[in-house]
């Protein structure tokens, strides 16, 4: 299966779900800044610390009533220990606190990646599976699969001054408080390489969850993040 | 070094099987048809080949090269021009039984002293000569003595429990020239 049928795939499913669950939905748009901050250590280690914030531009029933409110959501700060464990591939494992509405969430995460490189683009696919603890709600434990592309719109790989584009699509089984639920991510974005170590990116993140249980909720953020890779 | 335009490249030398590294940058932007020089296009023009070329634009740190890549009969080609357009190598894939079967014997027998475990990813025959030699050899696939034939090859080797990919270059009388270690781009981006 080549890209093309692939991203096309990815199109429809979105449609699909999009389609079978416009009955009691809901939607908010807003704003996902984020920094990631990565550094290379010794012996094929590496950390990245990484800070994203959450704004809410509106949000409401679809064909209801929309609250057109600004409001700060939440910000997650999280730190990731990678090792290298091949050509192309990490294990990674790290925390990050959540600050909502005044209460702190605690996670943690284990991931697997791996890079892969086509004559044309780049694809990861990257596996993650994380606990999330709090003092509010029933612990919350998912299983997340992505596949990332990055398609470079100038040559054969994104160099310094090019510019890319990347889509992500992910899978979100989550199992909270006895309750599965599945979020569905695609995300779009334009990339520009400023340098090998600094990379600015800027697109549209589609959240669609709870459509299983039949409350589906789509979220619309406008992503902006900034990759930055210390010496 | 048209394998890995992708990549940052670290040329390397080898000596009692250590590779000691020197950086090397290299860039490939995609290039119009109308921005290539009238020589380079009027050598692709002549071979009359009914495919899709493209054009790229190559900088390292000294030097600047315009490359078209194609494929035709099934076989990966690449030719590379200098900055004014005057042909310098070009560039076929080839799988390993089609190496010269000496040159893969030692090329077989490195790989085996350099890495505990090894891949070949991909193997490139390069032709080095006059205009006239390497158009005969596109077009009427016609091999002339005087060009240089060398392998480039791209090899994922493991060393000391540590995978990492490499380049070699051999002559066609099996020596080595040069290896090159060849490390990712940074992908932080993909994995974050």
């Amino acid at each position: 299966m080549n890209t093309k049928t692939i991203i096309w795939a990815i199109f429809f499913l979105i449609a699909h779900v999009n389609i079978v669950s416009h009955a009691q939905s809901s939607f908010q748009i807003g704003g996902l800044p984020s920094l990631n901050l990565n550094k290379k250590l010794k012996n094929d280690w590496s950390i990245n610390a990484r800070v994203e914030s959450r704004l809410r531009f509106q949000r409401g029933q679809i064909n209801g009533a929309i609250d057109k409110e600004f409001n700060y959501v939440l910000t997650d700060f999280s730190l990731i220990a990678a090792k290298r464990i091949g050509l192309n591939s990490r294990v990674a494992g790290g925390y990050l606190i959540r600050f909502e509405d005044g209460d702190i969430q605690h996670r943690f995460i284990q991931q697997f990646v791996i890079v892969q490189k086509f004559s044309a683009f780049r694809l990861s696919h990257r596996l993650v599976t994380d606990q999330t603890f709090s003092s509010v709600e029933s612990p919350e434990f998912r299983l997340r699969y992505r596949i990332s592309s990055e398609i470079p719109l100038n040559g054969e790989s994104v160099d310094p001054g090019e510019f890319y584009v990347r889509i992500n699509n992910e899978y979100l089984n989550s199992l909270q408080a006895a309750t599965y639920d599945l979020e569905v991510r695609l995300v779009s974005l334009i990339g520009y390489d400023i340098s090998d170590k600094f990379k600015v990116e800027s697109g549209l993140d589609y959240r669609v969850n709870s459509f299983l249980l039949n409350r589906t909720r789509h979220s619309y953020w406008m992503a902006i993040n900034f990759f930055i890779d210390l010496k | 070094m048209h394998t890995a335009k992708s990549l940052f490249i670290i040329v390397a030398c080898v000596a009692s099987n250590l590779l000691v590294a020197q950086d090397k940058f290299e860039k490939e932007s995609r290039i119009k048809r109308e921005d290539v020089p009238a020589k380079a296009l009027a050598f692709v023009d002549s071979l009359q080949l009914n495919t899709r070329f493209k054009w790229y634009q190559e900088e390292s740190l000294s030097d600047k090269s315009i490359e078209v890549k194609f494929k035709f009969n099934k076989i990966k080609y690449s030719i590379e021009f200098d900055i004014l357009g005057n042909i310098e190598d070009v560039e076929a894939e080839l799988k390993p039984a089609e190496m010269t079967p000496a040159v893969l014997l030692v090329f077989v027998d490195k790989l085996k002293t350099d890495c505990s475990s090894y891949k070949i990813i991909k193997i490139q025959r390069q032709y080095i000569g006059k205009k006239l030699d390497l158009y005969n050899l596109l077009k009427f696939n016609k091999m002339s003595e005087n060009l240089v034939v060398n392998y480039e090859t791209v090899v994922r080797c493991k060393q000391n429990s540590k995978v990492a990919m490499f380049e070699y270059l051999f002559n066609e009388q099996g020596k080595m020239l040069s290896v090159s270690k060849i490390t990712f781009k940074n992908s932080s981006h993909l994995e974050y």
